[in-house]
């Protein structure tokens, strides 16, 4: 008789300690556990983070599917794999408030850069950063709007051919960043000093002026860029020819309206008659913004103004040689 | 009546026809080494081209190209692993050095059906599959020529 009074405390004490130990060990750990998918399927969950300035944001992140990363972005926080079966994790601490967008750093189908989340950073801090709009903001640019260079070169312009010409090597030095090479050309084609040159030696000059105002290592850090986020779809050669640009050219039915919800083919970055039309400042507004019913996606929360800088320089290597 | 030999020319044939086809060695073995380059398309689940095929000796560059999400190659046999990311092209090379048949099958998780994502490499050709053929064809001649007819025997 009491042997059984014995297992009936046992049992209990079992049914209901065991459930109760689990439920505490869960509430008292501040690590969250986030799982990863593809866009497709969900995207990050949790996908809306808060924490405080200065308040260490403990994860463990998995993946559900195919192999993701994960980053925070404008931040130096480094990005860490996410992949399935296994436990990744990390710590992010911010020291400024605001609402920080995390993403995925690996390719995980058409819609990977969907995959996004936000955290929400609340608190105070001495410091004050002014913030200052991009320069399409402030002068108002239609990003939409087509923009064809009249004017091309006859083959692809050269810096090293540009800097062998004696005209006036310091005159282009300080770039126009709402300025396109084609414009740039027309002021230099009607300016005396370089109206000895002919059209390509014009063309040579501009090039020398993109590839002198940087420098190898912002052009390798716009590679990387490059590389990880555009050349999926704008194609590793910048030809828009990349692996998923198949599966962007939906050709619309005929008599059918654009109702901004296609995607459409990524642009060519060889196409001169395109791209020699477009300024630093539009460059950078279609970065920020995206392409706003194109497929484009928005990279205006997830890189730093210095690292659309290194891309947009790394972009004009693609239509000025070395 | 003459003793007859015990070892018939005709057998002598046979058995240096049999050691011919068992010794000499592959024409296609023999060829000097190239430079071969393949482009192989990865893609849930599999790969373009799944099987590809070299010769002994070859410098082998494989492009692994990637469409949709990260995969991976990892060479059976060679123990080569690459991983390629969509937009960013890896690439392998290798001397095939060793003959034979192997797999080689994507790295990195890449789905519901990741296990069965498999492709082959052929390093020279099949020589004792081809040799054991060419002995079974000589079996086959030889039986029938033994079976042929009393008459047509002089």
């Amino acid at each position: 008789m009491k042997a059984e009074r014995f297992a009936l405390l046992f049992v209990i004490v079992l049914v209901i300690g065991v459930p109760l130990v689990a439920v505490l060990a869960r509430s008292t750990s501040d690590t969250i556990e986030m799982h990863a998918q593809m866009a497709d399927n969900g995207g990050w969950t949790p996908s809306n983070l808060t924490t405080q300035v200065g308040q260490p944001l403990h994860l463990r992140l998995t993946s559900d599917d195919v192999v993701h990363g994960f980053a925070v972005g404008q931040s130096i926080i480094p990005p860490v794999d996410v992949l399935p079966g296994q436990w990744t994790t990390t710590t992010l601490v911010f020291d400024q408030p605001g609402k920080y967008t995390f993403y995925c750093t690996r390719w995980c189908g058409p819609n990977h850069w969907r995959m996004r989340g936000t955290i929400e950073v609340t608190g105070t801090t001495s410091e004050t950063i002014t913030t200052t709009p991009p320069l399409y903001v402030t002068l108002n640019l239609d990003l939409d709007a087509p923009h064809p260079s009249e004017v091309v070169p006859d083959e692809k312009p050269s810096a090293i051919r540009g800097a062998a010409l004696s005209v006036k090597r310091d005159r282009a030095a300080e770039l126009d960043r709402t300025q396109s090479p084609a414009q740039l050309w027309q002021a230099l084609k009607a300016a005396p000093e370089t109206a000895a040159l002919t059209d390509q030696q014009i063309w040579d000059l501009i090039a020398w002026t993109y590839r002198s105002r940087t420098t190898p290592e912002r052009l390798a850090e716009g590679r990387q860029l490059y590389q990880q986020n555009c050349a999926a779809c704008h194609g590793e050669t910048g030809q828009g020819d990349g692996v998923i640009a198949p599966s962007l050219m939906k050709t619309p039915m005929p008599g059918m309206t654009m109702t901004g919800h296609e995607t459409v083919a990524p642009i060519n970055f060889m196409d001169a008659k395109n791209m020699l039309g477009a300024s630093d400042a539009i460059l950078e507004g279609k970065i920020i913004r995206g392409g706003m019913g194109t497929g484009m996606p928005y990279w205006g929360p997830i890189f730093t103004p210095a690292q659309i800088q290194a891309l947009i320089d790394y972009l004009w290597t693609f239509q000025f040689g070395q | 009546m003459m003793a007859r030999s015990r070892l018939s020319p005709h057998w002598i044939v046979l058995g240096l026809l049999a050691l011919a086809i068992v010794v000499v060695p592959n024409p296609i073995a023999l060829a000097a080494p190239v430079e071969q380059h393949f482009r192989i398309e990865a893609s849930a689940f599999q790969y373009t081209p799944e099987a590809i095929h070299v010769n002994p000796g070859d410098h082998v560059t494989l492009d692994l190209v990637s469409t949709d999400v990260v995969h991976g190659l990892y060479l059976d046999g060679y123990d080569l692993n690459v991983t390629a990311d969509p937009g960013q092209t890896a690439t392998l090379f290798f001397t095939a050095d060793r003959a034979g048949s192997f797999r080689f099958r994507c790295s990195v998780t890449c789905g519901a059906l990741h296990p069965f994502m498999i492709g082959k490499l052929n390093v020279g050709s099949n020589d004792l599959f081809w040799r054991a053929i060419g002995l079974g064809a000589l079996a086959v001649v030889a039986g029938v020529w033994v079976m042929r007819p009393k008459g047509d025997r002089q």
